[in-house]
C-alpha cells in the first residue's frame, strides 16, 4: 500500500539534518511552522450550482482540489415478494426492515442501520494516476470508511423502504500530487459534504417518492442546528508523521521524507458532548523514507579509511550496529506504544488539534 | 486565489444575469437539481401604441419586421379609471375568471405576465389552453410580457421568501414598471394624452394588501367587475370557489371522505392494490358508475355517492377494491336522480346528507337483492374512489331546475343559489349561485363545475352562458355541439387564407407542363361516375370499371385529392386535424374543412375536371385481384348519380351505353367481393338507422323513415373497403413504423357473456365468439321464423357488445393486433374520404410518399406526433356518431310531436323495476317504468334467471325479454334534461 510518490530529490545528508531538526525538542520545521500548525489554506464551499454540494480547497503548497457531491434516487436492492410486499406496505415498515437488514451491516448494527454502505460512492481523480493505480483506491477507501463509520450518514439516504440516495462523491485534485494529499481530500471533501443539499421529500412513508421542486426548500445532508447541540458533521482525516518522539501535524513532502512513522487519524464530532471529538479510523502509512538510499558512515566507507563490507547482507548487518548520529538511516518503521497515545490525545482532546480544524472549517461554509 | 463561484447577487459587472435553480423529477424518477442561468433583457416591448421608445429597441423577427403592438392606445375606461386602463391580472384572476376574460364586452388590453402564464399551465392544461386561445385572439388585445426576461420587471427571490410571494411580487413590480414606463411614453410624446392605468386584478387578500402598501392600483376580480356594464351578468361568471369556500370553512360537515395523496396513489397504482381508470356512469342508475382497470376482465363497480367520492363521469379516478364480501350484482333497477332528490334545497347546506334517505333504500334494495339470490349471483367486483388523477370537467348544458328557484320574478337581482340539470344524465345535478335566476328559467344554460368539496353534496358551479329558449332549434343544436365538443365556429382567416387565391374558379390547369401536372395521370378519357346518397354535395369518390383485352377488369376507385389542397402543418391542416371529422346532423352540417374546397374544388363534381387520388386494379370476372396501383390523376366524372338514380339506370335493361355497362360490371364485382369478405367471417352487424325528412325550407320534421339499403349502396361500399384495404398495405409496407391505420379489435368473451345468456334461456340459441367467423355464423342461426325482425334485434345487440374501432398508428401495435374484426381484414385504413375525415387525409399523404409522389411530411414521420393525432381523431369520430345519433333523436321527437302512434316493439333489456323497448319503425328505443303502468304502481316480480317481469296490483302483465309488444307512442318534455323525448306506454 505505498503512497507513490514523486522521489524527493535530497541526500543522505540533507535527510539526515533534517531528520535531526525534526527530533530537536521543540522540533524545528523548514517551514518554521509548530508541530501542530497547518499550512494556510485557501477555501471556498458551494462553487458548482449544479451539484448538491462542492467545495474547493487550495494549499499555500500550489496543491488544489475541487470535490462535487451529486445525489440520486434509486431502488433499494432489498425486494420483498409482491404478497410479503403488500402486507409489509400495511404494517409500519421500519422494524420489520431494521431487522431484516442487520445482518448485511453489522458494524452498524447499533444504529438504526438502515443504510448500507453501497450508497455511498467515492470517485477519486489525480493527475498522473489511473484510476485503478493503488493511490486513488486506497485514499478512496480510506476516506469513504471514515464517512460510513458513524452510520448516521447513509441513514439519513434512506428514504423509504424500496428508494434510498445514492451519494456520489467526486474529487478531483487539480495540481500534481506535491504533498501527500490526503488532508487536502479530505478538508475538501469535508466542506464539500456540509454544504451538500437533498431536495426535500413530500410523500409519505413507502409510497413512491416525490420531491419538492423547490430547491430552496431542500434540507442540508448534514443537518445543523443553530445551538450547536446534536451535530453529526462529516469526519475529517488528518495526517500525522512522528519523528523521534516528537509528533508533527500536516506535514509537508520534505518532512515526509524522514518521518519515522505516518498516521491517518479520522475523527468527528462526537455525537454526544459537544465539542469534543471522536476517532473513527486510525491508519498507519508506509513512510515514504523507506526508499530513500542511505548514507555510507566511515566506517563502511573504504575511501575514508573503512571497510566496505563484502555483500549487501553484510552490509544490513553492519548498519544494525551502527548508531552513528549524523549519517542518515532509513527508518525501519514501527511506532511506539506510548507515542502512539499521545497522538491520539493530541488529536481528540478537548481543544485539540482535530476541534480546531474543525472549527476553522466550519467558518468556512459560514462565512461561503 | 479568486474564487470560482459566481455570483449573482450586487455583482455590478453582470447586471443583467440572474439565476433560477430548482428541482426536477423525471418519469423515470431520477431527482435532479437544475440550474438555468437567466440573461435578463431590456429590449422586451410593452407592445403599447402609446410607447414609441419600444417600438424603436423591440427585437426583430427573421424578415426584420417589429411584431405588431398588441395593447391599445385608447384603452376603454370605466367609472374608476377615467383615463382607460390596462389589466395585469395574476394567476388566481384567470383561475376563477377564465370565463370573464372571454367575454366580448369588456376585458381588452390585458397584460398577462409570463409568470402568470406559466402558473397557470400548471394549475390547469385546459385554462392554459385558454389563455393562450386569448392571447392569439388579435380583438382582445391579450399580450404575453415575459417580466422575468425584462431587466427591470426581474424580482430575486428573497431569503426565505415562498415562491408564491415571490411570483405575487414580480406581478405587483410589472405593474409599477408598466406604470412609470406608460407616464414616461406618455410625457415623451409630449401631446395630451390621457396615460392609462395600469389595474393589477388578483384575489389574493395578501397580495391585495401589499399591493396597496405599494401604491400600486390593484382590485379584487369582483371590485372590478362590478364596476362594469352588466356587472351582473359578469359576476355570474366568477368562478364559485373560494370566497365561498372561505365563508363556509369550519361549519361545513364533512360527506364524502379525503381523496389519498397523489404519491400514495402512484405507489398503490404501481404495487397493484389500487387501479386507475376512467370513471363512468350508468346511464340508467346515476348511482352506479363502472371503472374499467387492466388487472380486472370485468369492470369494477362504484355504487353509491359516497364511494364515487365526487368524482364525475370522465374523469380519471384511482380505485381501490372493496373486500369481496361487498361485491355486488351490477343493479337491475332504474334509479334517476329526478325521482329520487326531487326536492333538494340548493340553499340549504346544513340538513345534508351525503347519501338521502331515498337513495340509501333504493340501495338496501339493491343488497338485499342480491343477497337473496342463492344461485351464482354473480357478483361484480366493487370499488371507491380514493383520488382523482386527472379532471375531464367541460363545460355542460342544462337548464335550471324550476323547484330549486326561490323568487322567479325577473326584476330581482338577489343572488340566489339554483341547481342546475344536466342534459347528460349521467353528470349530478350542479349547484350556480345567479342573480339572473328568472331569467334563466326555461333556457338552455351552459355552466361548468369549478369544484366539488368534501362539505357539498353536489358539484359547485358557475354559469357560463345562455343559448336560448329550451326546444328552441338554434338552442338544442348548439346545445349538442357543445356536449359533444364539436367545434363549430366559423373557419378563422388565418384557415381561409390558405385556399388558393382563384376561389371557385380554379380550374385543373390546362397545360400538361403545369407543376400541378406533375406525377399525375391523365385519367380524363375514363367513364368515371359517382354514387352517393341524394343531395350530396361533397363527392369524395367515384368509380369506374372497363373491360380489358384479356378477359379481365380495370377498376378504379377515384378520390377526391384533398392532400393537393391542405398541406401539412399549415393554419388550414391544423384546424382541420383538430376538428378531425365532418358531423353531419340532420339539418346541419359542420365542416371538417372550408366549404370552397370541401363542395367545390375537391368534391369529384360531374362534368368538370378535378385532381383526384386514383387506385387501380386489374381484376378477374372472379373478383380476384391480379394487380393494384396507385397514382395521382386527373378525372372528369361523368355523372353523380344518387344511389337510387344508379339503382334504377342499371336495372334498366334499355340502357347500354359504356358508363351503364361499367356499372354492371362494378356491381357484379361488388357481389362477389362482398360474398368472399363473408365467407372470410366478415360481419354482418345492425344498427337502428333512420332517416328524418325535413322539410326543404324550414326544415322542420316531417316524417321519419327507416333507411333503404339498395344494391347500389353496398356497390360502393365494397369497393370503398377494397381500396381502403389495398392503400393499408401498402403505407404499411412503405412506413412500417409509422402508418396510420384502423383496427377492431375482437370483443372479449365476456362482453357475448349476457347476450348469450339471455339467448340461451330465452331462445334455446348460441352465440359462438371464438372468432368473426363463428360470430357470423351463429348469428345466422338467430332467427325466429315467426319473427324476421329477430334477427336484426339480435344483431343490434350484439354491436353493442362490440369494441369500437380505432385509428391507431403501426408502430404501436403487433402486426397481429392490426385485425378489423367486424370487416375480417387483416389490416385497414380509412382512405376514401378526405373531404370529411382527418385520418384519409393523413393516409393520402402517406400513399403520396409511398408512391414517390412527394416528400413525407416529418410530423408524419414522428410515432408520437401521430399517435396524439389517432387519439384526437378517435375522440372526435365518436363525439361526431354521438352527436348525429342526438340530433336524429331530437327530430323524431320533434317530428312525432303532439301525435299519438301505436306500434310494434320489443323488449331490448330488463330491470326489476322496468323494461326498455325498441321500436325498429323509428329506430327509437325508451324506458318503460313500472309507475308508468298504473297508479298505484304495480308490485312486481322480477325473475332475473329467466328474465321475465312479473307485474300484479293495479296492472296484471307479465313481460319477459324478446318479447314483441305494443306500444303507444306520444311525447313529453321529459323533466329532467329538458330534451322532447319519446314516451312509451305498454297497450
Amino acid at each position: 500500500m505505498a503512497p507513490v510518490q514523486s522521489q524527493v530529490l535530497l541526500s543522505p545528508a540533507e535527510l539526515s539534518y533534517l531528520h535531526s531538526s525534526l527530533s530537536l525538542n521543540p522540533p524545528i520545521r523548514p517551514d518554521g511552522r509548530s508541530p501542530t500548525q497547518f499550512r494556510p489554506l485557501i477555501a471556498e464551499s458551494d462553487i458548482l450550482p449544479g451539484a448538491n454540494g462542492s467545495a474547493r480547497v487550495c494549499f499555500a503548497d500550489g496543491t488544489e482540489a475541487i470535490v462535487g457531491v451529486k445525489v440520486e434516487v434509486e431502488k433499494s436492492q432489498w425486494q420483498p415478494t409482491a404478497g410479503e410486499h403488500a402486507s409489509r406496505l400495511s404494517i409500519a415498515a421500519g422494524d420489520i426492515a431494521m431487522n431484516d437488514e442487520e445482518d448485511e451491516s453489522e458494524d452498524t448494527s447499533k444504529n438504526k442501520g438502515l443504510g448500507e454502505n453501497s450508497w455511498v460512492e467515492m470517485s477519486i481523480e489525480i493527475p498522473g494516476f489511473r484510476d485503478d493505480d493503488s493511490l486513488p483506491i486506497f485514499l478512496s477507501s480510506m476516506l469513504t470508511e471514515a464517512l460510513l463509520a458513524s452510520g448516521e450518514l447513509k441513514d439519513r439516504l434512506y428514504i423509504n423502504q424500496r428508494f434510498h440516495w445514492k451519494l456520489f462523491i467526486d474529487i478531483l485534485l487539480l495540481s500534481p500530487p506535491l504533498s501527500y494529499p490526503l488532508p487536502l481530500l479530505s478538508l475538501t471533501t469535508h466542506l464539500a459534504l456540509l454544504s451538500a443539499r437533498l431536495p426535500a421529500l413530500k410523500s409519505e412513508q413507502d409510497e413512491d417518492p416525490l420531491f419538492d421542486d423547490d430547491w430552496d426548500a431542500s434540507i442540508p445532508l448534514y443537518p445543523r442546528s443553530k445551538s450547536k447541540s446534536v451535530t453529526d458533521i462529516p469526519p475529517i482525516t488528518l495526517l500525522v508523521m512522528t519523528v523521534g518522539s516528537n509528533i508533527i501535524f500536516d506535514p509537508s513532502k520534505e518532512e515526509l521524507s524522514v518521518a519515522e512513522a505516518v498516521l491517518a487519524i479520522s475523527c468527528a464530532a462526537s455525537p454526544t458532548t459537544s465539542g469534543s471529538v471522536r476517532l473513527l479510523s486510525i491508519r498507519t502509512i508506509d513512510p515514504p523514507p523507506r526508499l530513500t538510499p542511505p548514507g555510507i558512515p566511515n566506517s563502511m566507507n573504504s575511501a575514508t579509511g573503512g571497510n566496505a563490507p563484502v555483500s549487501s547482507t553484510d552490509a544490513i548487518a553492519q548498519r544494525e550496529a551502527l548508531s552513528l548520529a549524523g549519517v542518515w538511516t532509513p527508518p525501519r518503521g514501527g511506532i511506539k506504544r506510548g507515542l502512539i497515545g499521545r497522538v491520539l490525545k493530541m488529536v481528540a482532546e478537548k481543544g485539540g488539534v482535530a476541534e480546531e480544524v474543525l472549527q476553522a472549517l466550519e467558518k468556512v461554509e459560514v462565512d461561503g | 486565489m479568486t474564487s470560482l463561484k459566481r455570483s449573482f447577487a450586487s455583482d455590478s459587472s453582470a447586471p443583467n444575469l440572474s439565476n433560477k435553480v430548482y428541482v426536477r423529477s423525471t418519469k423515470s424518477g431520477k431527482v435532479q437539481k437544475i440550474v438555468r442561468e437567466l440573461y435578463l433583457r431590456q429590449d422586451i416591448p410593452c407592445s403599447s401604441n402609446l410607447c414609441s421608445k419600444c417600438a424603436q429597441i423591440a427585437p426583430t423577427d427573421y424578415n426584420n419586421k417589429v411584431a405588431p403592438f398588441v395593447l391599445s392606445d385608447t384603452p376603454a375606461g370605466t367609472k374608476a379609471f377615467p383615463n382607460g386602463h390596462y389589466l395585469v391580472p395574476d394567476t388566481n384572476a384567470f383561475l376563477t375568471g377564465m370565463d370573464l376574460f372571454e367575454v366580448e364586452t369588456a376585458f381588452y388590453d390585458v397584460i398577462v405576465l409570463q409568470i402568470v402564464l406559466e402558473e397557470v399551465k400548471n394549475r390547469s392544461l385546459p385554462l392554459y389552453h385558454r389563455l393562450i386561445n386569448l392571447t392569439k385572439n388579435e380583438d382582445k388585445r391579450f399580450f404575453v410580457f415575459f417580466n422575468e426576461f425584462r431587466l427591470e420587471t426581474y424580482v430575486a427571490r428573497d431569503h426565505g421568501e415562498s415562491i408564491n410571494d415571490r411570483n405575487d411580487k414580480a406581478v405587483r413590480k410589472a405593474v409599477q414598471w408598466y406604470g412609470e414606463h406608460l407616464q414616461e411614453a406618455v410625457r415623451a410624446r409630449g401631446k395630451s394624452l390621457r396615460c392609462p392605468s395600469i389595474v393589477m386584478i388578483s384575489d389574493d387578500k395578501e397580495n391585495l394588501r401589499k399591493a396597496k402598501a405599494e401604491k400600486v392600483p390593484a382590485l379584487s376580480l369582483s371590485e372590478y367587475v362590478s364596476g362594469l356594464k352588466d356587472a351582473d351578468l359578469l359576476l355570474d361568471m366568477i368562478s364559485a370557489g373560494r370566497e365561498q369556500r372561505e365563508n363556509k370553512s369550519g361549519k361545513g360537515e364533512l360527506f364524502y371522505p379525503e381523496y389519498f395523496s397523489l404519491s400514495k396513489m402512484l405507489t398503490g397504482v404501481k404495487a397493484g392494490t389500487m387501479h386507475q381508470g376512467i370513471f363512468n356512469v350508468s346511464p340508467y342508475n346515476y348511482l352506479e358508475g363502472t371503472v374499467h382497470v387492466p388487472a380486472f376482465d370485468k369492470s369494477l363497480l362504484v355504487l353509491g355517492r359516497e364511494n364515487s367520492n365526487r368524482a364525475v363521469s370522465g374523469d380519471v379516478v384511482v380505485v381501490e377494491v372493496l373486500p369481496k364480501d361487498q361485491w355486488k350484482a351490477p343493479s337491475t333497477k332504474i334509479i334517476e336522480e329526478e325521482t329520487l332528490n326531487k326536492n333538494d334545497n340548493a340553499d340549504a347546506e346544513d340538513g345534508e346528507t351525503i347519501v338521502s334517505e331515498r337513495e340509501r333504500r333504493a340501495l338496501q334494495e339493491e343488497v338485499k337483492r342480491v343477497h337473496g339470490q342463492s344461485v351464482e349471483g354473480r357478483p361484480q367486483p366493487t370499488a371507491r374512489v380514493v383520488g382523482i388523477i386527472k379532471r375531464n370537467w367541460r363545460q355542460y348544458v342544462g337548464h335550471v331546475d324550476k323547484d330549486s328557484v326561490r323568487s322567479s320574478s325577473k326584476s330581482s337581482r338577489s343572488q340566489q343559489t339554483v341547481f342546475l340539470v344536466p342534459m347528460d344524465k349521467r353528470i349530478p345535478k350542479i349547484r350556480v349561485r345567479t342573480r339572473q335566476a328568472g331569467e334563466l328559467l326555461g333556457k338552455r344554460v351552459l355552466v361548468t363545475i369549478d369544484s366539488w368539496d368534501r362539505d357539498s353534496r353536489y358539484p359547485v358551479g358557475h354559469f357560463v352562458r345562455s343559448l336560448g329558449e329550451l326546444e328552441s332549434k338554434g338552442a338544442e343544436t348548439e346545445a349538442l355541439l357543445l356536449e359533444f365538443d364539436v367545434q363549430y365556429r366559423p373557419f378563422p382567416k388565418t384557415v381561409l387564407d390558405c385556399l388558393p387565391a382563384e376561389g371557385h374558379d380554379w380550374k385543373v390547369p390546362k397545360s400538361l407542363e403545369d407543376p400541378g401536372w406533375k406525377g399525375r395521370k391523365d385519367l380524363r378519357d375514363l367513364l368515371v361516375c359517382s354514387i352517393d346518397p341524394p343531395g350530396c354535395v361533397d363527392i369524395d369518390d367515384a368509380l369506374h370499371a372497363r373491360p380489358l383485352p384479356n378477359g379481365n377488369f380495370e377498376v378504379g376507385v377515384h378520390i377526391a385529392d384533398v392532400s393537393h389542397f391542405v398541406k401539412p402543418n399549415n393554419a388550414m391542416d391544423k384546424e382541420a386535424s383538430m376538428r378531425g371529422t365532418t358531423v353531419y346532423l340532420v339539418d346541419k352540417r359542420i365542416d371538417m374543412l372550408p366549404m370552397l374546397l370541401g363542395t367545390d374544388l375537391c368534391s369529384l363534381k360531374p362534368y368538370v375536371e378535378r385532381y383526384a387520388f386514383s387506385v387501380l386494379w386489374e381484376i378477374t370476372p372472379e373478383a380476384e385481384i391480379i394487380s393494384s396501383q396507385f397514382t395521382k390523376s386527373v378525372i372528369r366524372s361523368r355523372e353523380a348519380f344518387s344511389y337510387e338514380q344508379a339503382q334504377i339506370r342499371i336495372d334498366d335493361k334499355s340502357q347500354n351505353d359504356d358508363l351503364t355497362t361499367g356499372m354492371r360490371t362494378l356491381l357484379l364485382l361488388s357481389k362477389k367481393l362482398r360474398q368472399q369478405r363473408m365467407d372470410a367471417g366478415a360481419l354482418n352487424l345492425a344498427s337502428p338507422e333512420v332517416k328524418v325528412q325535413t322539410e326543404s325550407e324550414t326544415s322542420d320534421p316531417v316524417d321519419v323513415q327507416t333507411k333503404k339499403l339498395l344494391d347500389t349502396n353496398s356497390l360502393v361500399e365494397e369497393f370503398m373497403l377494397l381500396a381502403n384495404i389495398s392503400v393499408a398495405g401498402k403505407i404499411y409496407e412503405a412506413f412500417p413504423q409509422t402508418a396510420l391505420l384502423r383496427r377492431h379489435a375482437a370483443p372479449p368473451k365476456t362482453n357475448f357473456e349476457e347476450l348469450g345468456n339471455q339467448l340461451k334461456v330465452k331462445r334455446g340459441m348460441e352465440i359462438r365468439t371464438e372468432s368473426s367467423k363463428a360470430l357470423a355464423d351463429s348469428l345466422d342461426t338467430c332467427v325466429d321464423a315467426k319473427e324476421p325482425f329477430f334477427n336484426t334485434l339480435v344483431r343490434i345487440m350484439a354491436t353493442r357488445c362490440m369494441m369500437s374501432a380505432e385509428y391507431f398508428c403501426s408502430g404501436t401495435q403487433a402486426y397481429p393486433e392490426f385485425r378489423h374484426y367486424g370487416l375480417a381484414s387483416e389490416i385497414y385504413t380509412h382512405f376514401t374520404s378526405p373531404i370529411r375525415r382527418y385520418a384519409d387525409l393523413e393516409a393520402h399523404r402517406q400513399l403520396a410518399a409511398a408512391i414517390d409522389y412527394e416528400q413525407l411530411d416529418p410530423s408524419l414521420h414522428s410515432k408520437a406526433k401521430l399517435e396524439a393525432v389517432c387519439k384526437n381523431i378517435n375522440v372526435r369520430h365518436r363525439n361526431a356518431q354521438m352527436a348525429g345519433r342526438a340530433s336524429i333523436e331530437y327530430y323524431v321527437g320533434q317530428a312525432l310531436k303532439g301525435r299519438i302512434i301505436e306500434e310494434e316493439g320489443f323488449v331490448m333489456k330488463i330491470f326489476s323495476n322496468g323494461f326498455v323497448v325498441f321500436v325498429p319503425r323509428f329506430g327509437i328505443e325508451s324506458l318503460i317504468r313500472l309507475r308508468d303502468l298504473g297508479t298505484p304502481e304495480p308490485e312486481s316480480e322480477f325473475d332475473s334467471e329467466n328474465y321475465v317481469l312479473n307485474v300484479t296490483g293495479s296492472r296484471n302483465v307479465k313481460v319477459e325479454l324478446f318479447q314483441k309488444v305494443k306500444v303507444r307512442i306520444s311525447d313529453e318534455q321529459e323533466k329532467s334534461t329538458g330534451k322532447r323525448k319519446i314516451r312509451l306506454a305498454l297497450l
